[in-house]
This record gives structure tokens, C-alpha cells and sequence, in this order.
């Protein structure tokens, strides 16, 4: 068995094999936050200082913390406003997403893919406050919003051909969108987002949600939060599409029933959405 | 003090629902002038509309008066008894603590239990009943309600049973019932799973040779810096679904591991435990490769011990997983071989590469010399079966040489090494290596 190295290579060793691996572990930064949260009495000043050593991260929390769904449009000018705006909960979640986006490559299937994942996840935290009895806490609505396919970001890094894999998804009408992945993987991207979402410590009703996201009803545990924050997005993309026009995917015709029924909306109420929800889905983060 | 003149039952002669719950507020008065307890037992029959709608409401009324009259002699003014629906009588019993309420409790369900006669028809009747003990924020209708609700426990766990109030299970966050002890492990594991409370630990397993032939990983779970035991939380985790989640955590996790290892040039086998739970859901494999797509990694560098609780039934779903996983090229253990539910038949079910015999086998080592012909004859049916057979819970060097001369190809334990954090494993293998 090969098992001597070098033990003075070992901290250089395990270093890059985090840079290569490339599907990260949770970032330290998350668990400072963390830390600062179960305090009685965090440490705002500290944490501003941490999350601005990293420009992408403070520019990102700034843009969020300015978007009209928080409602402050415009008013917060630095990452300690940003913390106190948006709180330690919803800046521990943004900044995940946020760190999770910038493992990946800058190629402009993947940036259109988490633009859109973006503007889903603020249309998702309105919706939840938005709409009545769903008791879905706005920022878990925000998260689920982004996280939800984040499985398909690492099968596109992972294999070549995935784009093509899922343009067939997107455009299958009958079959769910997962069968058609697994016409070509032994997985999902439902499957490899929950087992991410595990591993980044989101809550069991966000993970349970990523694995059911596409079943129109959910299947397995008939969990009234996760069912409930599926329909969420789900109306959010439908929403998005409308306002952009970039309606790719016929995830809306398989789904349409089961969102309406669970959220309780009809087709006037959804109509009255359009409107109400169109200067959040236009803004640009 | 006198009591006032209550509204009666006319089927009973007990109190009606409104007079009961005007004694339950003149008792409550009471217990709060003197700081005595008092109890209320809601107590229901069993299956009492299956007799009104099999014998006719005639029969049921007949069954009614026989059972008060029955509850009337035996309990002898002990209590104020109520009928508060058609099948449903609530006692208050001042001066009654806990314990005694318990014993009320069975008494009655022993005074209803003698057979009825039905007209030819025997049938022997029971009853649900709550227990609820007056506590200072009470008054009459919260007390009455308390023992309804543990009343609608006792019938929901299948009647013929008394259930005490605040201990009858309520749905935890996942919406699954659970009781209160429950409710408060199900928190905790909620806690751990959001902030970072769980670890793997890795025990090193050694060849005879002095090879390290695998590292199993071991779950370490704590919420706010409180260590919760497997003992604990496991049931829980079961119970709440939380198990699958806890299997699959360890799935990504050890698999990330793998490759670190690899990558630090030390490529070895990690070992993870999965639980019955996730083999049993069609979908496993699914789970698996998504971990080892995550953590990029060679199945070859994986294995997967199978936890002695799913041999009680090895279903197609079960055979087809394990199938699987072997076709990735991954490694199969049996784990905890020779106790339990695992047997000799499983051996040629399962496509399993390593046995590894329960601890319980060596810990009576080297002085119990038939625990030691056990042990030499499973180690002979792993070779013949072409099996790595590895013995656990080796702690003395006596111990090491029984299990050498036995014939096991390796040993885990704490005479080699303790399970420990990921930054130990390494400076563990960087000193051995150096030795």
C-alpha cells in the first residue's frame, strides 16, 4: 500500500485538494457567523470586518441588502448596515450562496444560471411574506430559492455533456424532469442538491424540499413546510419567466395544478401576482 | 363546604357536561385554598360506537347503565363522576397525586373490564383514559381539556391504556408524533444539523502485516456544545426520518474524506456506516452517487459497513442496492457479525468482502477459550468464503495475540488507536509512517 508521503507536504497537500475538488466544503467564514449567532451578544463590528476582507462577498451583500424585497432600496452603503438590515440569519444564508456561487467557473450558461437562481430566490422570499398562511419564514423561502437546483451546477461541472441533458429536461412535457437526468446519470441534480444542502448545514425542511422539487406532490415525508416552500418557487420561477419572457422550460405545465392547490391561489389571485410582483423580478442584483 | 345542586344525567344519575364542569371549577377553588392536588381522568370506552351501530342503541344505553352502575359501586364516592358524551365520563378525584392517579387509572380500567352479556353476545369492554393533574394556571375547562387530549393519545396508541397528560406525543417539526423526552432530542438533533454539530471520528483498522487496511468513520453528534449519544439520538433519528439524513451526511462527508486522503498521498479506505433506513429506500444508490460525484472520488476507496439490524429482512430492494454499490466497485462489510439478527444464511445473500465479528467476541478474550474457538472457526469460514474477516474492540495486547493466532486478517480497536478527528488521523499516519 502507497501510504508514505511527505509529512512536510501534508497542510500544502490538503490545501489544494481543496481548490481541486471544487465542490466546497462550508466555508470557514459560515461558521464565524455561526459562532457570532449563538452569542448572546454578537459581534457585529468583527463580522463586518471578516466578510469585508472579501470584496465579492461585501458587494453581494450590499446589492441584497438594497434589493426591493427587503424593502431599503438604495440606503445601505456597507457590510455592517447590510448585517444589521438583514440580520445574522438571512447574511449567514446569503453569503452561502453567495460562496457557493463563486466556487464555480464564470461561463455564461452557469451565470445566466445563477442570475436567474437569484432573482427566484427574492421572488420566493416575497412570495412568502406576500402570501397568507404558507407559514414559510421569509429568508428560509430566500435559501430554498437558491439552493434549489444547485445540484445542477456541480453535474454541469462534473460532465460535459450535462447542458444537453438538461435542454432535453427542460423541454420534456410528460415525464418529470428528473427521469429525464437519469436517462443519462446513475443520479439527479434533486439528489446531489439535498446531499450539498446537507453538508452546508441548511435545515432538514430546505434539504427535503431540494430532493422533492420536482415530484408534483412531493413525495416520501408529507412535510407541510417543505411542500409548501416547492409550490413557493415553483410560482416564483413561473413568475420570473413571465416578466423576463425566458420561458425555456414546461416545469409550469407539470406543476401549475399542484403550486395553485397547496399555496391556495387562483388564476385571478395569480394574475394579480403578475403585477405586484414586477419590480422585484426585474431588479437586477 | 356545600355543594351546590349540579344537573344530573338521566341515563346515570352522574353529572351532565355542565354540571361537571361547575364542580371541576368548585374543586379548583378548593385545591387552591388548601394547595391540595386534585386529579381529573377523562376515561372513554373502546369501540363503543361499533356496538350502538352492531347492537342497536338500546343495547349501547344498556351498556352505558351497567358500566355506571358498575364505576358507581366500586369507586364509592371516592370521586365526582360526570358523563360528559355519549361513551365519555370524567372523575375528579380531590387529594390524588401523580402516582395514585395512575393507580386510579388501572382501577378503573380493571372495574369496566369484567364481560358484558349482550344478549348472547360476550364482550369484555375497555376504555381510553387521560390523566390530567390540576396545575396552577388551570381552571375547570383547561384541566378538562388536558385530560381529553391525553385521553385521545391513549386512544390513538390503540386504546385499553391510560395516558398521562403532557407525556402523550405531539407533532415534532418534521410532523412526526413524538413524546416529550423525544420532542426535546429531536430539537437538539435539529440544532446540531444547522450548526455544524456533527463529526466523523476515524478509527484506523490494521492488517497483520501492519498495513493500515481501511479507517472506519464514526458519527460524533453535539448541539450547543453538549455531546448527544448515539444511545440518544439515534432512536430519535429513526423514528423521525432524520436517520437518512444523518446516513447521507456521512455519505458526502466520508467520501470527501476519502479524497483528502488520497490527495495528501495516503489513499485509503473509508468505511461508513449505513443504515437500514437508507437501504431500504429504493432510491439509495441514487444517494451514493451523488456523494461520490460530489467528493470526486474512486469508489474503490469507499466501503460500506451494513449495520447488523438489516438482516432482519433483506428485501429485493435491499439486495439490489448492495448489488449496486458493488458494481460501482465499492466494498461491502458486514459489521456486528455473530450477534443479533446477522447469521451464517446472510453470508451467502449478501455480496460482502469483509466480516467483522462483534466485539462482544473479544472483549472475553484470552481466558474464555470458547469464545476463542468462535472466533478461529469464523475466521476460517471468512477465508473458505474469500472474506477479509476483521475483529473489533481489541484493547490488550493479549488480546492482539489471541486474535493473531486465531486467524483474523485484521484488528480495530483501542490498543491501535482510539477513533479521532480528521487533523489527528493525519499527524496519527504521518508518525506511524515516520516510525
Amino acid at each position: 500500500m502507497n501510504s508514505v508521503a511527505d509529512s512536510s507536504r501534508i497542510p500544502e497537500l490538503l490545501e489544494s485538494t481543496l481548490r481541486d475538488i471544487g465542490i466546497p466544503p462550508r466555508p470557514v467564514i459560515l461558521d464565524r457567523i455561526s459562532a457570532e449567532m449563538r452569542k448572546e451578544d454578537p459581534n457585529f463590528k468583527q463580522l463586518a470586518l471578516v466578510i469585508g476582507s472579501d470584496v465579492g462577498l461585501a458587494a453581494g451583500l450590499i446589492s441584497l441588502a438594497n434589493s426591493p424585497y427587503f424593502g431599503f432600496r438604495g440606503r445601505v452603503r456597507s457590510v455592517n448596515e447590510a448585517l444589521m438590515m438583514l440580520g445574522l440569519n438571512v447574511t449567514s444564508r446569503a453569503i452561502a450562496g453567495l460562496v457557493f456561487r463563486q466556487t464555480f467557473p464564470v461561463t455564461p450558461l452557469l451565470i445566466r444560471f445563477w442570475d436567474s437562481s437569484a432573482s427566484i430566490a427574492r421572488l420566493s422570499g416575497w412570495l412568502a411574506q406576500h402570501l397568507k398562511n404558507t407559514n414559510i419564514r421569509a429568508e428560509d423561502a430566500y435559501t430554498f430559492g437558491l439552493f434549489r437546483d444547485c445540484g445542477i451546477a456541480v453535474l454541469i461541472k462534473r460532465y460535459a455533456e450535462y447542458p444537453a441533458i438538461l435542454k432535453k429536461a427542460n423541454e420534456e412535457s410528460q415525464l418529470p424532469f428528473t427521469a429525464v437526468e437519469e436517462t443519462a446519470y446513475p443520479t439527479n441534480h434533486a439528489v446531489v442538491g439535498c446531499l450539498l444542502a446537507q453538508g452546508w448545514w441548511l435545515p432538514e425542511e430546505i434539504c427535503l424540499a431540494i430532493r422533492h422539487h420536482h415530484e408534483y406532490p412531493p413525495s416520501g415525508q408529507q412535510n407541510a413546510a417543505a411542500r409548501n416552500m416547492i409550490a413557493i418557487a415553483q410560482v416564483a420561477e413561473h413568475l420570473f419567466q413571465q416578466h423576463t419572457g425566458l420561458c425555456e422550460t414546461r416545469e409550469w405545465e407539470k406543476a401549475s395544478k399542484f403550486c395553485l392547490d397547496q399555496l391556495g391561489l387562483d388564476p385571478e389571485s395569480l394574475f394579480q401576482l403578475y403585477e405586484s410582483s414586477a419590480e422585484i423580478a426585474t431588479t437586477e442584483e | 363546604m356545600k355543594y351546590l345542586i349540579y344537573q344530573l344525567d338521566p341515563t346515570t344519575g352522574f353529572l351532565d357536561r355542565n354540571g361537571c364542569l361547575h364542580m371541576a371549577t368548585e374543586l379548583i377553588a378548593r385545591s387552591r385554598e388548601t394547595g391540595r392536588p386534585l386529579a381529573a381522568l377523562w376515561l372513554d370506552l373502546d369501540r363503543f360506537k361499533q356496538i350502538n351501530e352492531s347492537f342497536g342503541y338500546l343495547v349501547g344505553d344498556n351498556v352505558i347503565a351497567l358500566i355506571s352502575q358498575r364505576l358507581k359501586e366500586k369507586l364509592n364516592n371516592r370521586a365526582e363522576i360526570g358523563r360528559v358524551g355519549a361513551d365519555e365520563f370524567v372523575c375528579l378525584v380531590p387529594n390524588l397525586d401523580l402516582g395514585q392517579s395512575e393507580q386510579m387509572a388501572l382501577e378503573l380500567m380493571r372495574i369496566i373490564e369484567p364481560e358484558l352479556d349482550l344478549g348472547g353476545v360476550r364482550i369484555r369492554p375497555t376504555a381510553s383514559i387521560g390523566i390530567a393533574l390540576f396545575e396552577p394556571d388551570d381552571d375547570a375547562f383547561g384541566l378538562l381539556e388536558r385530560a381529553d387530549r391525553a385521553k385521545i393519545a391513549a386512544k390513538k396508541q390503540g386504546g385499553n391504556r391510560f395516558v398521562v397528560s403532557g407525556t402523550e406525543p405531539v407533532p415534532g417539526r418534521l410532523g412526526i408524533m413524538l413524546v416529550r423526552e423525544e420532542l426535546e432530542v429531536e430539537h437538539q438533533l435539529h440544532t446540531a444539523l444547522e450548526n455544524g454539530g456533527l463529526q466523523l471520528h476515524y478509527q484506523p483498522i490494521i492488517a497483520m502485516n501492519g498495513e493500515i487496511q481501511a479507517v472506519e468513520a464514526l458519527m460524533r453528534c453535539t448541539a450547543k456544545g453538549e455531546s448527544i449519544s448515539p444511545a440518544k439520538f439515534i432512536p430519535v433519528a429513526e423514528k423521525t426520518g432524520l436517520i437518512v439524513r444523518l446516513g447521507e451526511w456521512s455519505l458526502l462527508q466520508g467520501a470527501r474524506h476519502a479524497r483528502h486522503m488520497s490527495d495528501a498521498g495516503m489513499p485509503t479506505k473509508t468505511a461508513i456506516n449505513v443504515s437500514r433506513s437508507q437501504l431500504v429506500d429504493p432510491k439509495f444508490s441514487q444517494a451514493l452517487n451523488a456523494a461520490l460525484i460530489c467528493a470526486n472520488v474512486s469508489p474503490a476507496l469507499i466501503e460500506l459497513e451494513l449495520t447488523e439490524s438489516l438482516f432482519m429482512d433483506i428485501s429485493d430492494t435491499v439486495q439490489n442496492n448492495l448489488r449496486a454499490a458493488r458494481e460501482l466497485g465499492i466494498c461491502l462489510a458486514i459489521d456486528d457479525f455473530g450477534t443479533g439478527y446477522s447469521c451464517l444464511a446472510n453470508l451467502k445473500d449478501i455480496p460482502a468482502t469483509k466480516l467483522k465479528l462483534d466485539r462482544a467476541f473479544v472483549t472475553v478474550l484470552p481466558h474464555d477459550r470458547r469464545a476463542m474457538a468462535v472466533v478461529k472457526a469464523m475466521a476460517q469460514l471468512g477465508k473458505e468464503l474469500g472474506m477479509t474477516v476483521v475483529a473489533e474492540g481489541a484493547e490488550t495486547q493479549a488480546q492482539v495475540d489471541a486474535l493473531i493466532e486465531a486467524g483474523v486478517d485484521c484488528i480495530q480497536g483501542y490498543f491501535y488507536a482510539k477513533p479521532m478527528d480528521d487533523i489527528r488521523l493525519l499527524s496519527w499516519f504521518k508518525e506511524r509512517n515516520q516510525s
